[in-house]
């Protein structure tokens, strides 16, 4: 279970999440399915002559999996697995040896018809400070993780 | 092996937004989702199916292009897929848009089990001219 037994209020803090990229990371996601094939994702090459960079780059989808690992360890599986939604635009390549430390703040709440949308707003940065990515996630909480209306 | 000889050169202009692709089914193996949440680094992954790209993955059948970047992608979680159930994926052109003289194309993709159980939806833009990234963020 995640956090959602706490109040949830707007301009909560997500606790951060970070993630180590390494080529073998990448190689995995890629080949998890059946991608075996070089790609601009697992081969210098190709990636110099797709995207013209002098390395591989990650998926961005590598990228939307931890937003959504971060916001899962903090509404709780039961929640974000059933309605849990990221929206992530990917800024910058992210590439094998950088720290990606995801973070997000609770932006707004609103009443839906089986419970509360709260919505986070997501940021993704390197070790340079550099912003790789910026988004928005949601899920459907019950009411009663919400502080009391007066 | 893909036949590459019968695929289609991308039109962009003529790219039809609302073009439904055959639909693509696979069964989700243990092993995928294990070496999934190896990658991505966590145990409790529950969406092995973000790595399969199935959104892309019948427009790529059909079509030739020069790549692809992913611009953006939004990933709507309804049930954690179960190890061993086949899944089958409906995907369409969802939108085509110019963007400061580049060409974007979104898909989305629907993906459901073989009890009916809906599993997923993932809507991605993907800038075709992937030079871009090395012109703008160099090597």
């Amino acid at each position: 279970m995640g956090e959602q037994l706490r109040n949830i209020q707007i301009d909560d803090d997500i606790t951060p999440l970070v993630k180590e990229m390494s080529q073998e990371s990448i190689n995995l996601f890629e080949g998890s399915a059946g991608q075996t094939g070089p790609s601009q994702f697992t081969d210098e090459h190709a990636a110099r002559e797709t995207l013209g960079t002098e390395g591989t780059v990650a998926s961005g989808r590598m990228s939307l999996t931890f937003a959504i690992e971060m916001l899962r360890k903090y509404f709780g599986s039961d929640v974000f697995n059933h309605t849990g939604v990221v929206d992530l635009r990917f800024l910058r390549p992210v590439r094998p040896g950088d720290t990606i430390t995801f973070s997000g703040k609770v932006s707004e709440m609103s009443r839906e018809a089986n419970g509360s949308k709260v919505t986070v707003d997501i940021q993704a940065q390197n070790q340079k400070g550099d912003t790789t990515g910026v988004g928005k996630g949601s899920a459907i909480v019950p009411n009663a993780f919400l502080p009391a209306e007066d | 092996m893909e036949q590459t000889d019968k695929k289609i050169p991308l039109d962009w202009d003529a790219l039809e937004v609302g073009e439904t692709f055959e639909k693509f089914e696979y069964v989700l193996t243990q092993e995928m989702i294990d070496g999934y949440r190896e990658g991505v680094m966590d145990p409790e992954a529950s969406f092995p199916t973000i790595s399969h790209k199935v959104d892309v993955r019948q427009y790529n059948a059909k079509y030739t292009d020069d790549g692809s970047v992913n611009a953006r992608c939004a990933f709507h979680c309804y049930n954690p897929p179960v190890a061993g159930k086949k899944l089958t994926v409906t995907a369409w052109i969802a939108d085509k848009y110019l963007r400061r003289g580049k060409n974007y194309i979104v898909t989305e993709a629907v993906s459901v089990d073989e009890d009916g159980r809906l599993i997923d939806r993932v809507i991605t833009h993907e800038l075709k001219q992937p030079s871009e990234v090395g012109k703008k963020w160099g090597g």
